[in-house]
């Protein structure tokens, strides 16, 4: 037996009412490819697992003039290939097509791979870059959190006992603006990112940058944002040498650990050329 | 206090089933202990090895780490459900031809993903199917024949078997 009462709540008052009840002892179950590997080998034991796909719209796609609204229960592989995000939010479908295998993005969900607050989240990272808006709903009302502000650490949120993610909102890009997210890792997509690079770069008529994010992952306990590297790159325009110090900048923000896959010294290189290669390629797609 | 066991539909291979089960069982486990269907194979069981793909709803989906409850009332096809009217699915028999079997342990998961790729893009290249199939993992022929033998599929060389 893994978990010992399971329920499949059909509104979010429902849901969260159930999450209040269980608090720590409740585990929500989205797509699960996080989850149930965990329930199986017991490394986790919750009372309570909730079903979330019963809960109408929090699957779908919305796009509005001010934005699109993403529900946390939609497929990474639908939005990995959801064409009316356009090239204007090309990075969400980039970032949500680095997760793992075809088999895995056909099930996981991008609230799942924001929820589940591994630093080395692929997803998570076209929103980072885009500068999603999460969208929180619990017993005490509605709120929103900035993607940055959303993590405190490995597999920790800001979301409290009777709390649950329902969507994310990403504001409409400036024109003039490219995004780009590049994952290095040694077998591909099916593997863990040693580093992850994500970039947004808005620039006025002659070029000049105005507004730029540079985020990162597998870098900290959380996924980051590269701030001295942003800074810097703001009223310059984007050259080879200007991206390579903004990849030197962004190394000096991390503090990565040394692991299976690479060691912190590795990784802090890698920032500077994976940082470096994100620039160049969101200046690629302006 | 134990975990009670709930009503639950699946339509496997085109034939529906209704069974009781606890909910944290995985797709893999029902399919395999409670409908004895043990074409689809256990692996790594920790979604990275890929044997044990099936097709839910038209997606290659790996059924080892789908709890039952997910999958409740959709539609499975394992690689039992392949074979037509005209003989073995065109895929199965350009596998045996093409000599892309050794072991054949990885063989139901790679064919239903061939599948699946196949399905949603008819003209794949070589590149597309081999994106497809990252997540199976073979260690027998190197994927060169498995490769090959999805190609022939997509040439048409497997006509006359289609349904």
């Amino acid at each position: 037996m893994r978990f010992e009462k399971y329920f499949q709540p059909t509104s979010i008052e429902e849901c969260v009412s159930l999450l209040k009840e269980y608090g720590t002892d409740a585990k929500m179950l989205a797509g699960g490819t996080d989850l149930v590997p965990r329930l199986k080998n017991k490394v986790i034991r919750p009372k309570a697992v909730i079903g979330l796909f019963s809960i109408p719209n929090i699957d779908k796609i919305a796009l509005t003039e001010a934005g699109i609204m993403i529900g946390s229960m939609v497929q990474l592989r639908h939005l990995q290939k959801a064409e009316e995000l356009g090239d204007r939010y090309v990075v969400i479908k980039e970032a949500a097509g680095h997760v793992s295998s075809m088999q895995v993005r056909n099930i996981a969900t991008i609230g799942g791979n924001a929820c589940n607050a591994s630093p080395s989240a692929d997803a998570v990272q076209g929103l980072m870059v885009m500068d999603a808006v999460c969208k929180i709903d619990g017993v005490n009302g509605k709120r929103d959190v900035a993607i940055a502000n959303f993590f405190i650490g490995p597999g920790k949120t800001v979301l409290e006992n009777g709390e649950i993610l329902t969507g994310f909102f990403i504001p409409a890009p400036k024109p003039r603006t490219g995004t780009a997210y590049e994952k290095f890792a040694i077998r591909g997509d099916t593997d863990i990112s040693i580093v992850g690079a994500g970039c947004s770069l808005t620039l006025c008529e002659d070029g000049t940058v105005t507004d730029a994010r540079i985020s990162l992952a597998s870098v900290a306990p959380k996924p980051i944002r590269a701030t001295e590297a942003e800074n810097f790159l703001i009223g310059k325009k984007i050259t080879e040498t200007i991206a390579r110090e903004a990849g030197k900048l962004a190394a000096s923000n991390c503090k990565p650990i040394s692991d299976q896959r690479a060691s912190k010294e590795y990784r802090v290189e890698m920032v500077k050329v994976w940082v470096k290669n994100a620039i160049l390629e969101a200046k690629v797609r302006i | 206090m134990s975990l009670e066991k709930m009503q639950f539909e699946l339509i496997v291979n085109g034939k529906n089933y209704i069974f009781y089960s606890t909910p944290d069982r995985t797709l893999l486990e029902v399919l395999r202990e409670e409908l004895n269907m043990l074409g689809t194979k256990k692996g790594c069981d920790d979604a990275n090895c890929g044997v044990c793909t099936v097709i839910m709803d038209g997606m290659a989906v790996k059924s080892c780490t789908i709890l039952i409850p997910q999958a409740n009332g959709r539609n499975i096809t394992t690689i039992e459900g392949l074979e037509g009217p005209n003989g073995l699915h065109p895929l199965q028999q350009s596998f045996i031809d093409n000599f892309a079997v050794q072991c054949g342990f990885c063989t139901p998961g790679m064919i239903l993903t061939a599948k699946a790729i196949l399905d949603e893009n008819p003209n794949a290249t070589e590149e597309e199917i081999r994106e497809g199939l990252h997540g199976n993992i073979c260690r027998c022929t190197g994927y060169e024949s498995i490769v090959r033998a999805i190609e022939a599929v997509r040439d048409g060389e497997y006509k006359d078997l289609e349904v």
